[in-house]
């Protein structure tokens, strides 16, 4: 009964999320509807977007210090989406300080709507399964964007600008039907217990994203206008590859669609976008080979990375604020690679040379991708680990760091200093606890790695306990 | 210690000194005045580099000593030194004498490692070194009870893992 109940929890705040998402991109952030509305009045497109991407970034950061529960974030969802909604109503009729001022509320509202999404993802999905909820949200988000668009290109502005706003209404009807203070037996228990420091891996997450978008913001202005010509085609097919490789991706079997070779796929990919936009003309085929290879790599970067800040939401207390922060370095992907794209167009060189440069930009900050997340793997591995080693009985922990081989036997200071490191304290922590300096928690710690033959603590961790999760499980 | 950090204080002063003549000599376009400074202010930053890492290790092994002792005798293969100063401590990390650092026990499994310690009524030597060089330092350690003498091995033990022989008490 429990589990059903939770099912349906679990649906239902899917297709929530899912509608507000469709407003957010089919209006709000960058949408078709918004952009229509811009240009059939002549107005500064400029201006307006960047006022509300900074502004949703802002709700996205900022959401997380004031939201704290998991009732205060259905109602916060609730009033954001409602005053999103009432935010949009100026843009039925003609430019005013109302759309600039609409634009800053619903921007900053719906990045607090996106960012307390958190608790329900983290309440009502379970650990294993948060990759496939992640992807259905993106899935179903997108197919309704894409409806949105068509209607507001091929139809009228108006009404697409109506059906985002009905996709709020929809959106806070399933939200409002949500249980408030649900807590499944996993978040009560692992309530008030994180093991280690979350910064470390939601900073690596953070720069992970920020480089994949950095490029997604770079290809859109080096590539999109090029293809202006094909508006109709562009309206309907531009999100379709993503759709699709995030449905391969939400059905590949769980170890497979978190493995980095498909993080190799996707560089593959946008190195091939780049190579056949230099290569092909501008015409209907060239377009569907450049647009699949470039937005079929987003979506496996987008789904990679929202899968890890879902697994994320077990370490910390305020799924709200990591949730938050992940997708803020996704904005802010956004903007500089916006920055970086108009910056390299405007600088009148030919279309062949700012290819080049952009590819080349592509490529070098690409190459940062497998090591950084080689990191946040292990910093992660590091945490499940810990919560193991937490559950073991003294005996057990002492056993383990007996069993593995070092290469030169650890004295009684460096065991003192590892049974600490296993507990999750950071080095200023062990220092207050030993009564010793932090630089010479350092040294006994870097002392620690040489032995057994290591090179950070995420992977001393690993090491340590990776045998006994495998007995365990 | 005190030395290195009055060194370290040193080469700041010099460093800043020769930044701000650079700085004040380029303004006024003597250019071969601005390059002399200019190599004055990197050299300074390279020895204040060297000095402030000196300072750390001084300072890791100040924090951690084991025993303080009044002089020290210093062999290498070939030759001899005898160390006379107020400042001498043997530690976790290493020997301090003075402004010298003798370092152990801070580069892994693969840096210089001590040995072995033998203490006896009225020295203590100490062993360390690499695959490549083996240093002896000879202590006179000044400790009159065999509970300091036992207490002193215990800590040096537990802190470097090597066990001293203790001879003659």
């Amino acid at each position: 009964m429990n589990r059903h109940k939770l099912l349906n929890s679990r649906r239902l705040s899917v297709a929530g999320f899912s509608f507000l998402f469709t407003y957010i991109l089919s209006f709000q952030f960058e949408g078709q509807v918004l952009y229509s509305l811009l240009d059939m009045h002549g107005a500064d497109a400029d201006t307006y977007i960047l006022v509300a991407i900074i502004a949703h970034f802002a709700g996205l950061f900022t959401c997380g210090l004031f939201i704290k529960s998991q009732a205060a974030a259905k109602n916060m969802m609730l009033a954001g989406m409602g005053l999103c909604l009432a935010a949009t109503l100026p843009f039925f009729f003609a430019p005013s300080s109302l759309w600039l001022g609409g634009l800053i509320i619903s921007g900053y509202f719906s990045g607090c709507s996106v960012a307390v999404w958190g608790f329900f993802l983290k309440a009502f999905t379970p650990e294993n399964r948060r990759i496939k909820s992640c992807a259905d949200v993106l899935i179903y988000s997108n197919l309704l964007m894409i409806g949105v668009n068509v209607v507001a290109v091929n139809r009228s502005t108006f009404i697409g600008l109506s059906l985002a706003i009905l996709c709020l209404v929809i959106g806070m009807a399933f939200i409002w039907m949500l249980p408030a203070d649900q807590e499944n037996e996993q978040n009560k228990t692992s309530k008030n217990k994180t093991y280690g420091s979350i910064k470390n891996p939601i900073i690596l997450l953070c720069l992970f994203v920020f480089i994949i978008t950095i490029n997604s913001g770079l290809m859109y202005q080096v590539i999109n206008p090029a293809f202006d010509h094909l508006t109709g085609l562009v309206s309907w097919y531009w999100a379709v590859p993503y759709i699709v490789a995030l449905a391969i991706m939400r059905n590949l079997p769980m170890k497979e669609a978190k493995h980095s070779k498909i993080l190799y796929i996707g560089m593959a990919m946008i190195i091939g976008a780049f190579i056949s936009f230099m290569l092909l003309k501008r015409n209907t085929t060239d377009y569907l080979i450049v647009d699949t290879l470039m937005l079929g790599a987003c979506g496996i970067f987008d789904l990679f990375w929202w899968s890890i800040l879902g697994e994320m939401l077990d370490y910390s207390d305020n799924p709200a604020q990591i949730f938050g922060i992940g997708l803020s370095a996704n904005v802010f992907g956004v903007l500089c690679g916006g920055v970086l794209g108009m910056a390299v167009t405007s600088i009148g060189l030919s279309g062949a040379e700012v290819t080049v440069i952009a590819l080349t930009v592509v490529c070098v900050t690409l190459v940062m991708l497998p090591p950084l997340n080689r990191q946040l793997v292990l910093l992660l591995k590091s945490h499940v680990y810990l919560a193991v080693y937490d559950n073991m009985s003294q005996s057990q922990q002492t056993d383990i760091v007996r069993q593995i081989k070092t290469l030169d036997p650890l004295t009684v200071r460096e065991q003192e200093v590892l049974q600490l490191i296993l507990s999750g304290k950071s080095n200023r922590e062990i220092a207050e606890a030993l009564f010793i300096s932090e630089s010479t928690v350092k040294t006994h710690t870097r002392n620690i790695f040489s032995k057994y033959d290591v090179g950070s603590r995420s992977e001393l961790i690993s090491t340590l306990l990776k045998n006994q999760r495998v007995n365990d499980t | 210690m005190k030395l290195i950090r009055k060194r370290r204080n040193g080469y700041v002063l010099m460093l800043a000194v020769s930044i701000c003549l650079a700085v004040w000599l380029g303004a006024t376009f003597m250019i071969e005045a601005v390059f002399a400074f200019g190599a004055i202010s990197l050299i300074s930053l390279l020895l204040l580099v060297r000095q402030n890492r000196l300072l750390y290790d001084a300072t890791l092994i100040w924090d951690n000593r084991i025993i303080a002792v009044p002089s020290a005798l210093i062999s290498m293969p070939g030759s001899q030194e005898k160390k006379d100063n107020d400042e001498i401590v043997v530690s976790t990390f290493g020997i301090l004498i003075g402004s010298e650092i003798y370092r152990w026990g801070l580069d892994g499994v693969h840096g210089v490692r001590l040995h072995t310690v033998h203490i006896n009524k009225g020295q203590m030597y100490l062993t360390f070194g690499d695959t490549a060089h083996t240093m002896r330092v000879e202590l006179l350690h000044g400790i009159t009870q065999k509970q300091a003498v036992l207490d002193a091995a215990q800590k040096l033990f537990r802190e470097t893992g090597v066990t001293a022989d203790i001879t003659g008490w």
